[in-house]
């Protein structure tokens, strides 16, 4: 008997080329969300530059994340801090106009978050800090950035895909570093 | 290249560009959730994100005067505890106390001034200015003021203290009017009237629990709801198990066994109402065996001839062996110490039930006494008159109000409608009134009748302080400061008298712009008290180490010399209770007892509160009838069934709960729920007890008889299930609760008549 699998190609051709788009069509738009929309380098209220200020300027991070040496999270500097220096500094900048329009305002700045970790991560600065880790090590280049980005160079200094912040991130360091307690699970997840 | 037609190729293209949507979307879905860093305009001096700050204050949960510390993070408050410094609750909390963040995040919390606008059935609120609402309310004071008809003006609060209790006084001196009540329903007037008439001060004395090693409690449930319960579980603990050689005994005496009852080493259900015979019985027994030498001993043994311990058997229900027992056991065991109060002082005859337990702390000679009762001195905060409110002063202002004397009524923290017996006929009352002003924070029943609601902020928001009471055996005062930013646009209780005050022209006597202000101004009496090293440091500093400390204190004691009165021993005497309805028509007694979680019923918008089971039935959510077994199986009734509750002024539909702990003709609801408004948490939830309450008085104080309300049962037929969170309270041979005998056998069988056992269903 002979048996060919032609017709039944023929039937199914329309089908499978349905198949084939849709799976292009989905990759190709998660490629573009991924590639125009990334969610590591959000578009702020105010275009702050750490560029400006940490590199061209060195001001010193802990300046205005002061509270990074004695508490849990860093700390967004008050509006205040800012207009402390802008009142005289770059004030026909319009960036600084938009500042001050939220200062004369009484109006908070509404950053969008960048950094951040999962809920059950119990990560604080004040230890890191206090242990003389470069903000970089975690952070990436900020001084570099005129936007604030997750930088994927962060790790090791190579590129990864995605978001460096892992867990094997942590882990290597208190492996190098030798940190007591350094990889018990209850020393983060508390 | 296949070949593709038109139609084929209009598919494809329409797949392609849902599916490149789909994608986009299905990146889109799994990013994080974009978070926002909000920062400080102006960064406050004592913020630090991340970190916790620690503030100092007062409790005002239930009138016991907690020292709380509150955590606070990001100038958000997150748990509350008791303040290690102050000597009424040293670190620990109850609770309500614990749920009062609830209060402050409250979402049924009244967030702006508010006007009644239409009549009857249309009536709603609407939102108002604060300066519309303190222009109407001001305007109309003012203009009575200048009318002198200031009497016209009554002004109801919660019983408070310190220097908010004298603003309330200046403001209504202003006015001259002395219509200015302080209403709680739980208020202990009986007691406060006991201890006028035998120690000649209406103040409330120290009871120490801690170094007592025999405590004879008639009625007060000290560990749940009397006066200071946290302090009294610190004694409680203390006494049992804070000292090497002594462990504190405790007997309750009670018709339904509360949490004390249970914590209790020996249970005693007494007659309701007949705990001061019982009293007076010991009392006896204690003189006719020559236990008293004093040189009064002839009064007192003319005054207590007729309590023999047969007499007392008799009316109490309470074997002669356990009364003599009870009575040698008080006078042999030092220090030892009798307190009164609960139920035993709602009667009829409940000012003469606690004189008769002072009587027998002063024949064994407890009084002033450590681990006795240690009077208080002279409470350190501002002097202000006594403004208690009994239910019949409530029934007088109702009077007044029908009457249309009263032309505005202000009223601060207290829920009359809810909490006084609708005998008393409060609502209608008020619809008489032109002007009611809440200052409520929440929509309670009270406030659901007022005109105009000028809402104040929770305690965690405000300024105040409080000098508790009782204290300590010596003077102890806080204050209490907000420890967040107002959350909505409300206002301090204070900020708004004073400003209702310059309103009406007062400001040359109530010169200051707010109660910080006139807080300071009070405190600087205090301040003047100090030593010299204090003064040396100047009032700031001192200011702030008691807001740091979140406590003042002072030890200089209360004397401890005390002279009863010849006077009081001819008029020691405790008539038998009166009730209301007859036993033939309602054989039961009605015992409504404060729910350790809600108190007065104020704790029953706290999810918290609603969904913590009842220590004793663990029971949440509802209402329930707790009944006597044997009782129970001669009705023919188990656990659910719902029961109609008569007495002779109303009808309560309740699911029975079988509870071997109370006497046969005794049964108990606790208050708290049912209310008709207060918040989404406690609407429409169980019933309120006192909505059934007989209006019958005791005649001294005027207080209310809550306890003497007869009732009878009546199966409906209907069912529900109990919510609660214990399962079978039988053993079922799973041997939980093993025993054993003590060795020693107990006197005659049934010493205390009623028999803790489960009813076999």
């Amino acid at each position: 008997m002979n048996i060919s699998i032609v017709p039944a190609l023929k039937v199914l051709r329309p089908a499978a080329m349905l198949v084939i788009v849709i799976l292009v069509g989905l990759v190709l738009g998660y490629w573009a969300n991924a590639t125009f929309v990334p969610g590591n380098s959000p578009e702020q209220p105010i275009a702050f530059s750490h560029k400006i200020h940490a590199g061209d300027n060195e001001v010193p991070c802990l300046y205005c994340h002061t509270q990074a040496r004695r508490s849990p999270s860093a700390g967004v500097p008050a509006v205040s801090k800012c207009v402390g220096c802008h009142l005289e500094v770059a004030t026909e900048k319009p960036q600084i106009r938009l500042l001050m329009s939220y200062w004369e305002n009484r109006e908070p700045i509404p950053w969008i978050k960048v950094h951040d970790l999962p809920d059950f991560v119990h990560f604080t600065h004040k230890r890191h800090v206090l242990a003389n880790i470069e903000c970089q090590t975690c952070h990436g280049p900020v001084e570099t950035m005129d936007r604030i980005t997750v930088s994927s160079r962060a790790v090791n200094g190579s590129a990864q895909v995605g978001h460096p912040w892992k867990m094997g991130l942590c882990l290597s360091c208190h492996r190098e570093n030798e940190v007591v307690n350094g990889i018990d699970c209850l020393t983060c997840h508390k | 290249m296949p070949n593709i037609d038109r139609r084929e190729f209009l598919k494809l293209v329409g797949a392609g560009g849902v599916s490149v949507g789909a994608g986009f979307m299905l990146r889109e879905a799994n990013k994080d959730p974009r978070e926002y860093l909000i920062p400080h305009v102006l960064a406050p001096e004592d913020f630090s994100s991340g970190l916790d700050t620690f503030y100092n204050s007062v409790c005002s949960m239930c009138p016991a005067g907690c020292g709380i510390s509150v955590r606070t993070r990001e100038g958000r408050a997150k748990k509350i505890e008791g303040n290690p410094a102050h000597p009424v609750s040293q670190g620990r909390l109850c609770t309500l106390g614990q749920a009062g963040l609830q209060a402050l995040y409250n979402p049924d919390r009244l967030t702006a001034p508010m006007r009644r606008t239409g009549e009857g059935e249309s009536a709603s609120f609407e939102e108002i200015t604060w300066e519309q609402g303190l222009k109407q309310v001001g305007d109309r004071l003012d203009l009575l003021r200048a009318a002198r008809r200031g009497n016209r003006v009554a002004f109801l609060t919660q019983g408070v203290r310190g220097h908010l209790a004298q603003l309330f006084e200046s403001f209504m001196r202003q006015l001259g009017s002395p219509r200015l009540l302080h209403y709680d329903f739980d208020h202990p007037h009986t007691l406060y009237a006991a201890n006028q008439q035998f120690f000649g001060e209406s103040r409330l004395p120290y009871y120490d629990l801690a170094n007592t090693r025999l405590l004879l409690s008639f009625g007060a449930d000290y560990l749940n709801n009397w006066i200071s319960p946290v302090h009294h579980s610190l004694g409680f603990g203390e006494s049992r198990q804070g000292r090497a050689d002594v462990r504190g005994r405790f007997v309750q005496i009670e018709p339904r066994m509360s949490i004390s009852g249970a914590a209790a080493d020996e249970w005693i259900p007494a007659k309701p109402g007949t705990e001061g015979i019982l009293a007076l019985g010991l009392a006896h027994h204690i003189v006719a065996e020559g236990n008293y030498s004093g040189a009064d001993l002839g009064a007192w043994t003319n005054a207590l001839a007729d309590y023999t311990p047969d007499a007392v058997a008799e009316q109490t229900g309470v074997p002669v062996n356990t009364i003599t027992r009870l009575a040698d056991s008080f006078v042999d065991t030092t220090p030892s110490l009798a307190i009164g109060g609960g139920a035993a002082g709602n009667h009829s005859n409940g000012v003469d039930t606690l004189v008769a337990v002072n009587a027998l702390n002063y024949l064994v000679g407890n009084i002033g006494q450590e681990g006795g009762l240690v009077l208080n001195p002279e409470p350190a905060g501002p002097a202000v008159q006594q403004h208690r409110a009994s239910y019949s002063a409530m029934v007088e202002l109702a009077e007044a109000a029908r009457q249309g004397e009263i032309d505005i009524l202000i009223i601060s923290g207290t829920n009359p409608v809810f909490t006084l017996p609708p005998a008393a006929e409060f609502a209608e009352a008020l619809a008489q009134i032109p002007l009611v002003v809440s200052l409520s924070s929440f929509l309670d029943e009270t406030t659901a009748l007022a005109d105009v609601i000028l809402p104040s902020h929770t305690y965690l928001e405000s300024w105040g302080d409080d000098f508790p009471e009782p204290g300590v055996g010596f003077s102890v005062g806080a204050v209490s400061q907000p420890v967040v930013s107002p959350l909505y646009n409300t206002r301090g209780t204070g900020d708004i008298i004073l400003d209702l005050a310059r309103r009406m022209g007062s400001s040359s006597v109530m010169p200051w712009q707010n109660m910080e202000e006139f807080l300071k101004y009070g405190w600087r009496r205090i301040y003047q008290r100090g030593d010299s090293q204090t003064l040396a440091q100047g009032f700031d500093a001192f200011w702030t180490s008691v807001l740091k400390a979140g406590a003042w204190g002072e030890t200089t004691n209360g004397s401890t010399a005390f002279t009863l009165n010849p006077d009081v021993i001819a008029g020691i005497g405790v008539a038998p209770p009166e009730f209301s309805g007859s036993e033939e028509d309602y054989p039961f007694i009605l015992h409504p007892y404060l729910s350790p979680n809600f108190h007065d019923g104020r704790g029953a918008n706290l999810p918290w509160m609603q969904e913590l089971p009842d220590p004793m039935t663990s029971v949440v959510y509802g209402s329930w009838v707790e009944v006597n077994p044997v009782t129970a199986e001669e009705m023919g009734l188990s656990e659910g069934d719902l029961v109609d509750i008569q007495s002779p002024h109303g009808q309560l539909r309740v699911p029975v709960f079988v509870y071997p702990a109370i006497m046969p003709n005794v049964i108990a609801i606790p208050i708290g729920q049912g209310h008709g408004e207060y918040g989404r948490y406690a609407k429409g939830r169980g019933v309120n007890p006192i909505e059934i309450l007989s209006p019958l008085l005791e005649p001294i104080t005027g207080n209310l008889a809550s306890s003497a309300t007869r009732v009878n049962l009546t199966p409906t037929g209907g069912r529900v299930k109990l919510v609660k969170t214990g399962g079978v309270s039988r053993d079922l041979g799973r041997d939980i609760v093993q025993h054993t005998s003590l060795g020693v056998e107990v006197s005659s069988a049934a010493d205390n008549s009623i028999p803790i056992t489960e009813v076999t269903t």
